[in-house]
C-alpha cells in the first residue's frame, strides 16, 4: 500500500506554521527564526572582520558605511533577534527544568515585553550616536 | 429542528492519484458534531470517502483529524463551534503520519512508540472513581462509592489518554525528527515511571526518555498540551521527566 509522505522541506515548514496555533507555537517559531538569523549573522560578522586583513583603507570605508542609517537599522534588527532569542531561551531553560511550566505563556509575554522595552531604549541610543 | 447547510472541504488522497480537496455541502442539525457532517458526506455524496470513527464520545480516539488546520476529535466538536457560517469547513488528516487514504493516516509508528514505552491501557483510575452510575440514577439505590486511592490525583490524568495521536500531529518537532519518541509516548513513560519503584524498571524507563530522540528533543512549543482533548498535559510530563533526569545526573556527581 502506497502512503502519502511529504518532503522534508515541506515538513520543515511546520516549524514556522503558526496559523491557528497557541502562544507556545509562536515562541517556538520565533526561536527557530532568530536562531537561524544568529547563525547567518555569525558568518556575516566573520566576513566583515576579514576586511581587517585587507588593510586600514578597507576597514575605514566599512566603518563609514556602518554609521549610515541603513546599517544602524540592521543593528537594531540584530539586537531584536538577540533579545528575542536570549529572553525566550530563558523561558525554554526554565520550563526545561520543570519550572514555570504552567505559566509558560505568561512568562513568554513578560519576556517579550521586556525585549520590546529594551529594544526601544537601545534603538533610541543607537540612532542618537 | 434548525438545520445548517455546511460546506466541507475535505482532503482526498487515493493511491496513484495526486492529493487534493473536494468540497461537499451537507445539511446537518444545528447541534451536530463534525463527525456527523462527515457521516453525511459519506452517506449522501461519496461512499469512497475514507475516515475512521467508532465511539462518537471521545473514548476511542479513532476519529482524530484536523479541522481548519487544528487537531480535534470531530466526535465532540460541534459544527457551529468551528464553522464561521461562510467559508467551507476544512478537514485534513493528522500531520506527521503517512496518509493511507483521505482522512486516514497510518498510526502504526505511534502504537509502536506506545508499546516501546511499555504503556498498556490501564483503567485503575476509572474503576476506582468515587462516583458510580448509581450516583446519577433517579432511583434511591445507595451509591457504590469507592475510596479514592492515595495519590490518584497525581496520575489519573494520563489514564485519560485515549491514544488519539493528536499530540503527535500538533508537535512541530515531530515533523522533522521521525525518531522522536513524541509527546504521547513520553507521557506514557512518565506514567509508567510513576507506577514503579523498582530500580531496574525506573532505570529502564528513564533510559528510554533520555537521549537525543527522547525528552531533550522537545523544544517547548507546548502544542501537544494545547491540542490534547483529554487534558493529559504531555508537555508537563516531558518537563517532569527532564527534571528527574537532571536531578539524578547531579546526584551522581
Amino acid at each position: 500500500m502506497a502512503t502519502l509522505n511529504y518532503s522534508r522541506i515541506r515538513r520543515t515548514g511546520r516549524w514556522v506554521d503558526v496559523r491557528r496555533r497557541k502562544l507556545g507555537m509562536w515562541a517556538y517559531a520565533l526561536n527557530r527564526i532568530t536562531g537561524i538569523g544568529l547563525v547567518v549573522y555569525l558568518y556575516l560578522h566573520l566576513g566583515v572582520l576579514s576586511m581587517l586583513a585587507h588593510g586600514q583603507s578597507s576597514w575605514d570605508s566599512f566603518t563609514a558605511l556602518a554609521r549610515s542609517p541603513f546599517y544602524l537599522a540592521l543593528d537594531v534588527i540584530l539586537l531584536a533577534i538577540i533579545l528575542i532569542h536570549g529572553l525566550n531561551g530563558i523561558r525554554v531553560a526554565l520550563t526545561g527544568f520543570d519550572i514555570g511550566v504552567r505559566v509558560q505563556k505568561r512568562l513568554f509575554v513578560i519576556l517579550m515585553l521586556i525585549a520590546a522595552a529594551a529594544l526601544v531604549v537601545a534603538a533610541a541610543k543607537i540612532f542618537a550616536v | 429542528m434548525n438545520m445548517l447547510e455546511v460546506p466541507l472541504e475535505i482532503f482526498r488522497y487515493k493511491e496513484g492519484e495526486p492529493p487534493h480537496h473536494d468540497t461537499f455541502t451537507v445539511q446537518v442539525p444545528e447541534t451536530a458534531h463534525v463527525i456527523d457532517a462527515i457521516d453525511a458526506v459519506w452517506a449522501m455524496h461519496d461512499r469512497s470517502l475514507v475516515f475512521r470513527r467508532a465511539c462518537h464520545h471521545s473514548s476511542c480516539g479513532s476519529c482524530s483529524l484536523r479541522v481548519n488546520g487544528v487537531e480535534m476529535l470531530p466526535c465532540i466538536t460541534r459544527v457551529k463551534d468551528v464553522w464561521d457560517g461562510r467559508a467551507p469547513l476544512r478537514l485534513d488528516p493528522l500531520r506527521n503520519f503517512p496518509v493511507v487514504s483521505d482522512l486516514v493516516v497510518d498510526l502504526s509508528s505511534f502504537f509502536q512508540r506506545m508499546s516501546a514505552a511499555e504503556m498498556t491501557i490501564t483503567c485503575d483510575a476509572e474503576s476506582s472513581l468515587p462516583l458510580s452510575v448509581d450516583d446519577f440514577a433517579v432511583s434511591k439505590i445507595p451509591s457504590r462509592a469507592v475510596e479514592l486511592p492515595v495519590n490518584l490525583s497525581r496520575f489519573n490524568r494520563f489514564e485519560n489518554c485515549i491514544e488519539c495521536a493528536i499530540c503527535m500531529s500538533a508537535c512541530p518537532t515531530m515533523a522533522t525528527d521521525e525518531k522522536f519518541f513524541g509527546p504521547a509516548a513520553l507521557a506514557a513513560i512518565f506514567r509508567a515511571r510513576q507506577k514503579t519503584d523498582s530500580p531496574a524498571d525506573v532505570a529502564h524507563l528513564l533510559s528510554l526518555a533520555d537521549g537525543e530522540h527522547g525528552v531533550w528533543r522537545c523544544h517547548s512549543a507546548f502544542e501537544c498540551t494545547a491540542a490534547c482533548p483529554q487534558a493529559v498535559d504531555p508537555a508537563g510530563k516531558i518537563m517532569a521527566l527532564r527534571r528527574e533526569l537532571i536531578t539524578r545526573r547531579f546526584k551522581k556527581r
